[in-house]
């Protein structure tokens, strides 16, 4: 397989803080490829390093053979770009901004209105195509935008967090267009705040936290890494705060609350049962459910990155609202 | 040539997105309108001071109006990484923000140019050489707004940096009244302002049919000007968006 991305000691250091720590990494044509992080782990920088928007301190990147540094417009001439937040202008109509893109990257005068209508079809926005923007719908704008990454074909897209803010029908939509443009041979980057989301599209995962790649593997594998630790999902009647009294509990290394679950993080699941049923009769509680769960791709997330699992649905709550921890 | 061509397509997205925003109308013709009004309406000034002082105090604000917005404001609703990922390099980027702003100074200086002169009765020596000296002008004051909205976050903050400069330039430069009245040490001020060079050289156009040493020399220096401010616009700009 071809690597169309290499990173090699990518470095990246603001005046004390070091974003991102020599790294290492290759991601091969035709896969999707996650790159997943607690906030402020050098994601988005990493990402910015590779689209030539900002310097490496040290080190170097090829994409699709082009050193980002020193050829970084023949390097970009391969790349499509849809960051954090959609950046089409709203004073245009859709048309125009994708016809804007088109001239950007050199599209042949040609080939610019049929590659666009072409987009818009795909995206389900050709019929609104000579509206205004500003009009759109988040989820709306979110499309427009991977459209016009995809204006010059690129052989590589990079989506930073895609689906952060909108809602459920707009994220499917767009996983699925993901999904399909993969299909179709392009390779697919993508940095998300979303586990779940990374465990359904990507063939690749990379973890990395405090600007380092701590894991590198297929989502199974992850998964299998994480075995070791156990996971009870339980819920009581009456549905009580009892989050932080389990925390308490002997073999328990970590709660979070799950719609009206509460999960533990368990080292092993049948020395908990007993201490459950005791810890219910002092409460005054019963047992509605109660599940020992195959570890996740977020389990093993967690394990790897050393988050709690409080901390991070603390951040899945702000990535919900599209808001970032920095 | 390509880079050229991708300037010019930001250029003319520039001005479908940007020509029409409020602020260029009110910072970019009002003012200096009404300012040259006000200072100008009880003193003997010669009819050609007016028509090349007016012109060039109009593209100042306009120019360094319309790079206000046509960068700051990019920089804060996100479209500017839109052409930062794109295969195009910062200097032509800034370059195509630059042709923007000239093509709106051109603009503005027709507006101005044409009705003052029908109504001073003004005779102009040589359009040619008016053309001429409203293009680099136009490219000078757009630069500089260019740098000027480099350091800037918000369009206030842009405006009322450019005015900063705008307004000591407007009473320095020989726009109200000719340089040799000005005190001497002023007089060395007014050296190092593009807008005594603008004022100048449209006022040579206006007055002589052939292009003098001193109007060559002025196109030079703004010619001059215009790089300066833009590849300093390009390195600051460039280190704050680090």
């Amino acid at each position: 397989m071809n690597a169309i991305v290499k990173a090699k000691g990518l470095t990246k250091q603001y005046g004390h803080i070091l974003a991102v720590d020599h790294l290492n990494l290759e991601v091969f044509e035709g896969e999707i490829f996650g790159l997943l992080g607690p906030n402020g782990a050098g994601k988005t920088t990493t990402i910015r390093m590779l689209i030539g928007q900002t310097k490496p301190t040290s080190g170097e990147a090829l994409i699709a053979g082009y050193d980002i540094i020193h050829d970084p417009i023949k390097a970009k001439e391969s790349v499509g770009v849809v960051p954090e937040v959609s950046n089409v202008y709203d004073e245009m109509s859709a048309w125009d901004n994708l016809v804007f893109a088109a001239e950007l990257y050199g599209v042949p005068r040609i080939e610019r209105g049929r590659r666009a209508a072409e987009l818009l079809r795909l995206f389900g926005l050709y019929e609104r195509r000579d509206d205004k923007v500003g009009n759109f719908s988040k989820g709306m704008k979110r499309r427009l935008t991977i459209a016009a990454a995809l204006i010059h074909k690129p052989s590589i897209v990079f989506l930073d967090e895609p689906t952060t803010g909108l809602d459920v029908q707009s994220s499917r939509v767009i996983r699925a267009l993901l999904k399909q443009l993969n299909e179709s041979g392009v390779t697919i980057f993508l940095t998300t705040h979303y586990i779940e989301e990374a465990d359904q599209l990507c063939q690749r995962i990379a973890i990395i936290n405090q600007g380092k790649i701590v894991a590198l593997d297929s989502p199974e594998k992850l998964k299998a890494k994480a075995e070791e630790q156990h996971v009870v999902e339980v819920s009581f009647s009456p549905s009580k705060n009892v989050e932080h009294q389990l925390k308490d509990l002997k073999y328990v290394s970590g709660v979070s609350q799950v719609g009206d679950k509460l999960r533990l993080y368990v080292e092993d699941a049948s020395e908990v049962v007993p201490m459950l049923i005791d810890f219910c009769r002092e409460n005054n509680l019963k047992i509605v459910s109660f599940n020992t769960l195959k570890p996740s791709l977020e389990d093993a997330f967690v394990k790897i990155t050393g988050l709690s699992p409080e901390v991070l649905a603390i951040e899945k709550e702000h990535a919900k609202k599209g808001e970032s921890l920095g | 040539m390509q880079s050229l061509i991708k300037a010019f397509y930001i250029a003319k997205k520039d001005a479908r997105v940007y020509y029409f925003k409020a602020p260029n109308f009110t910072y970019g013709l009002l003012m200096p309108v009404s300012l040259f009004i006000a200072f100008s309406i009880s003193g003997q000034i010669s009819s050609s001071l007016i028509v090349s002082g007016l012109t060039s105090l109009v593209i100042l604000f306009g120019t360094t109006s319309i790079e206000a917005v046509a960068v700051v404001l990019e920089k804060q609703t996100g479209t500017f990484e839109r052409l930062l990922v794109a295969p195009v390099s910062f200097f032509t980027i800034l370059f195509g923000k630059a042709l923007a702003g000239l093509f709106f100074g051109l603009v503005l200086a027709a507006a101005v140019l044409v009705p003052l002169t029908v109504i001073s009765g003004t005779v102009v020596a040589n359009p040619v050489l008016v053309f001429i000296a409203i293009t680099f002008s136009s490219l000078t004051f757009s630069a500089l707004g260019v740098l000027i909205s480099a350091y800037a976050k918000w369009v206030p903050e842009a405006q009322m940096l450019s005015n900063f400069l705008r307004f000591p330039m407007a009473f320095l430069s020989g726009t109200f009244l000719p340089l040799e009245l000005l005190p001497a040490q002023l007089g060395i001020i007014a050296r190092f302002l593009p807008l005594t060079y603008s004022v100048e050289a449209l006022r040579i156009s206006i007055n002589d049919s052939a292009p003098t040493t001193t109007y060559l020399m002025d196109i030079l220096i703004l010619a001059l000007f215009s790089f300066i401010l833009l590849v300093s616009g390009s390195k600051v700009l460039q280190r704050r968006l680090e």
